[in-house]
């Protein structure tokens, strides 16, 4: 399965994550999610970017909190909305927002 | 001369919920209830802003361009115009990686002549201390 996960919370209460396990994943960072992509807590970047998946950060949702691409890990691509309808029409069968 | 001392602690990021805006629209509000109040009473706020909190503070936020809703950010320099007194604190910014240079520190554009205060957890809790009513958001 190819899925792709929205990530719209910066702490995590569950380790759902963790467990998927498909073929293919693809994790799309918005809302508060986007902190991932660019805070480095206690020096260290977050442990959601180190799981073996695409990873992608809604422009829009960095912007509006003061952050740009600059701030952004390198492992992280930024995307604008349309970006992420291609993601979900084209690279992923399925989508899941935890 | 009796004064209600009121404390918001804000520990929460931005815009995924309301929460770390109404702690700044009720604080700016509070300081117009003197209709309410008897003469010579006062009403004082504080705002601090910890753990994941202090990310409410950084500058160059857009949420108007995008959102259409007024940024964080403003709702801080609005405070700074009313002289609430803003903290953050220095330990959580110090642990997100983030710098004075990077947090709303003034509203000079506004004429505001407070500044935010970046001060040790041990000053927020003192305030915290001194408070009629805290309310955590």
């Amino acid at each position: 399965m190819k899925l792709a996960v929205f990530v719209s919370d910066y702490r995590l209460t569950v380790d759902t994550l963790d467990r998927l396990n498909p073929e293919k994943l693809g994790i799309i960072l918005v809302q508060n999610g986007v902190y991932h992509a660019t805070t480095k807590e206690n020096g260290k970047p977050s442990s959601l970017l180190n799981k073996s998946a695409s990873y992608y950060a809604l422009l829009d949702d960095l912007e509006t909190r003061g952050l740009g691409n600059a701030d952004v890990a390198d492992n992280v691509k930024v995307i604008s909305y349309s970006d992420i309808v291609d993601l979900i029409f084209n690279e992923y069968d399925k989508t899941a927002w935890l | 001369m009796p004064t209600t001392k009121l404390g918001f602690i804000v520990q929460r990021a931005g815009y995924k919920s309301e929460n770390p805006k109404l702690a700044l629209t009720h604080a700016i509000a509070s300081q117009s209830v003197e209709v309410y109040l008897n003469d010579g009473d006062i009403v004082t706020a504080d705002i601090a802003f910890i753990g994941d909190g202090v990310l409410n503070c950084k500058k160059d936020q857009k949420a108007m361009d995008i959102y259409k809703l007024t940024s964080t950010e403003t709702h801080i320099k609005m405070s700074l115009l009313l002289d609430l007194n803003v903290m953050v604190c220095k330990e959580d910014l110090d642990r997100l990686g983030m710098t004075e240079n990077d947090i709303v520190l003034d509203a000079e554009e506004f004429g505001a002549e407070l500044t935010v205060k970046v001060v040790p957890f041990a000053e927020i809790t003192k305030m915290m201390e001194g408070m009629n009513h805290l309310l955590f958001f």
